[in-house]
């Protein structure tokens, strides 16, 4: 029996994580487009959660949990995609600066970026700025992601974009920082590309910065 | 879920489902009780009513003077007050029974016969409209928190002002299927209004069974009742209507400036009515009532946003619940000219004391300007206001879901509880706000920076724009016209 992927779609926006993980081995098992499965299947339901989302009709954990399904499903497929393809999935590195140990909003946002069916490297909290710098030359991301809660850790987000200048990586990754003090403007200020105001936002701005 | 402590089931357990509020104690119910009815005793209430008076002088146990004066002996206020029920369940228009009149059962409904309204086109104060009651119905029909619904306003634009009742009554049928509380001009007219609904219940039994509206009556305080209030009263009692008669004294005014005072003179003019209604024809569900404020002393103004409302209708309350009388109450109204901020506190503390209260039916939400102005954006933002209270009223789960130790074990120290299933399972119980702004700064800067009166105003307009209520079939909208020309034909002569 051929795979429904409209189904498939169906269970991701009802959050079966495991249902979607398990539906989307069969659909490689049978052989199908693993392109085709990303995006009848996987895409096409969160496309429906990011909508309802934006109407009130779904909320945090639920969109959280679409999103482990999203992420359950990306496993899967990723290996089977072409390496062209594997990029256009776009890649974020994350990761709370030095000296802030809140490490909640901006786990919420790894979520949601791998609901977008990005791959996330989350570094953590309390992070040197070396971090950094490591992660982006390894794993040469699309979007690097730093938080900070604390207006005495927020200039270390400044630190770490002087550091990848240095390192002459700068411009090969897009910049996004946020957290409660954060403002554009401190963003700007420091260097940085884009300001995510809250989860949800920082996806949009993200994806429409790195063109996914 | 099992549970990972050790003794989950202690003895000796006293447990709150929702949180305890009370203002008097039993022993202060009482003092209140007997001083009221040593007030009928010695002092009595003047009743302008033929019918009345010579049903308390038949009585051969009240006395009446000659200035119409009627004294009651506290063994006849305690034989009526044992007839009375201690439930009542409205119906809507739609079917549905919906409002649960009992112990702590608290519902929101709108206030009454508000003769300006402020236009929404040209937001100037105007005489309000038969339109603006069906405008009003249709807000009330839609939102969410509000349980039953008065006029708001009172229908300016009618022929005669002596039949305005059955104009009032059809323009809130019009736009609202939840159940009511009307308003009438005499005996006659709510023998009409009653009739009208009759006509959706399928006769005077059904009605009685599950009435689809409660009859507003009131006294003329200190210790007066006119005659159309005691037609109406009597009306009711006769058919089995269920009413309420209703002090509306100012403290300081017309009633003593101790809230006690005004407590026991109130109840005293509810005794009185128990006791009419009684010797009419026992056990018509009678509910006790009251607008309990001070008069503002520097304003005359009769207060709807006075604290004191608060605290004297709460006591009011507790007053009801000791006697065994479903209680009507006062709340989210204000005596701001316009929804500000005033309004919210206002409607606010009002709101919250009644709901902690338990109080069954809370009245004048969405009053402005102390009873005179009618705002489709206050009922819009009380909607919101009464969701929040609403959820303070739910109280704490303290069983293991409630306590939730495997999840905080399961977590453990830096987790997230986010993406937890018991997370999952259990925010749904929160308050959502609708009209509450919990965004980040960005986003509310970049969708307009819109406070709350603006999205309140929005709101309304959507409200207006689209919602229908289920529309009344033709054969009872014209029944129901006939009774209305009918009353115009015998008023015209």
């Amino acid at each position: 029996m051929a795979v429904d992927l409209g189904k498939m779609a169906d269970l991701l926006i009802a959050g079966k994580v495991e249902d979607v993980s398990n539906m989307t081995q069969e659909a490689i098992d049978e052989g199908l487009d693993p392109q085709e499965v990303l995006e009848n299947g996987l895409i096409a339901g969160m496309d429906v959660v990011g909508q309802r989302f934006k109407a009130c009709e779904m909320f945090i954990p639920e969109v959280l949990r679409s999103a482990k399904a999203m992420s359950a499903g990306m496993d899967k497929l990723r290996p089977l995609l072409s390496e062209s393809q594997a990029k256009a999935a776009g890649t974020m590195v994350i990761g709370t600066v030095k000296g802030d140990l809140h490490d909640i909003g901006k786990n919420l946002v790894a979520m949601m970026f791998e609901g977008a069916g990005f791959k996330v490297v989350n570094l953590g909290i309390d992070l040197d700025t070396q971090v950094f710098v490591d992660a982006v030359k390894e794993h040469k991301p699309d979007l690097l992601g730093m938080s900070a809660l604390l207006t005495t850790t927020m200039p270390r987000m400044g630190e770490v974009v002087n550091a990848l200048k240095e390192a002459g990586v700068r411009d090969q990754v897009k910049i996004m920082v946020g957290g409660a003090p954060v403002t554009g403007e401190f963003a700007q200020e420091i260097g940085a590309d884009i300001y995510g105001a809250n989860a949800a936002s920082s996806v949009d701005k993200g994806r429409e910065a790195v063109g996914k | 879920m099992e549970s990972i402590m050790p003794d989950m089931q202690p003895m000796n357990q006293t447990v709150q489902e929702t949180p305890q509020f009370r203002v008097l104690t039993e022993d202060q119910i009482e003092q209140i009780y007997f001083a009221a009815l040593d007030v009928l005793e010695r002092i009595g209430s003047r009743v302008h009513q033929d019918e009345a008076l010579e049903l308390f002088r038949s009585s051969n146990e009240a006395v009446v003077s000659d200035d119409k004066r009627v004294r009651v002996p506290a063994s006849l206020v305690e034989r009526a007050l044992k007839t009375y029920p201690r439930k009542i369940t409205l119906q809507g228009r739609n079917g549905k029974r919906s409002v649960a009149l009992q112990k702590d059962h608290v519902y929101f409904g709108t206030g009454s016969d508000l003769p300006f309204t402020y236009d929404r086109k040209t937001s100037e104060r105007r005489r309000t409209t038969y339109k603006d009651v069906v405008d009003a119905a249709r807000i009330v029909d839609y939102l969410p928190n509000f349980d039953f619904f008065m006029s708001h306003g009172i229908v300016g634009d009618v022929p005669n002002p002596q039949t305005y009742d059955r104009h009032q009554f059809m323009a809130m049928l019009e736009g609202c299927t939840k159940p009511m509380v009307v308003t009438s001009v005499d005996g006659e007219g709510l023998e009409d209004l009653w009739k009208m609904a009759c006509l959706f219940q399928g006769g005077e039994e059904e009605f009685r069974l599950s009435p689809m509206f409660v009859a507003y009556i009131e006294p003329i305080s200190p210790l007066t009742n006119d005659r159309s209030a005691v037609e109406k009263l009597l009306f009711a009692a006769e058919k089995g209507i269920p009413a309420m008669y209703t002090p509306c004294p100012s403290s300081g005014a017309t009633a003593p400036a101790t809230i006690a005072g005004m407590l026991v003179q109130s109840l005293a003019e509810t005794l009185l009515a128990a006791v009419m209604c009684y010797l009419k024809k026992p056990g018509m569900p009678l509910i006790m009532g009251g607008v309990t404020t001070v008069m503002d002393m520097r304003t005359t103004t009769y207060s709807y946003g006075a604290p004191e409302l608060s605290l004297a209708s709460a006591a009011n309350t507790d007053i009801s619940k000791w006697l065994n009388l479903i209680m009507f109450s006062t709340g989210g109204c204000s005596d701001s000219k316009w929804v500000d901020e005033q309004a919210a506190i206002e409607s606010t503390l009002s709101l919250l004391t009644a709901y902690l209260s338990g109080a069954n039916l809370v009245h004048d939400v969405g009053y402005i300007d102390s009873g005179v102005n009618a705002s489709l954006e206050s009922l819009v933002m009380n909607d919101e206001i009464i969701g929040m209270v609403r959820q303070v009223g739910k109280g704490i789960r303290t069983d293991d879901e409630g306590l939730a130790l495997k999840v905080i074990n399961e977590v453990g120290p830096g987790g997230e509880f986010v993406t937890h299933d018991h997370t999952y399972e259990n925010w749904r119980d929160w308050f959502l706000p609708r009209l509450m702004d919990r965004s980040d700064w960005e986003t509310w800067n970049s969708e307009g920076c819109k406070t709350l009166s603006d999205r309140v105003n929005d709101e309304t307009q959507r409200i207006l724009d689209t919602h229908e209520p289920q529309p009344i079939d033709e054969a009872t909208q014209k029944a129901l016209k006939e009774i209305i020309d009918a009353a115009e034909k015998r008023h015209s002569k």
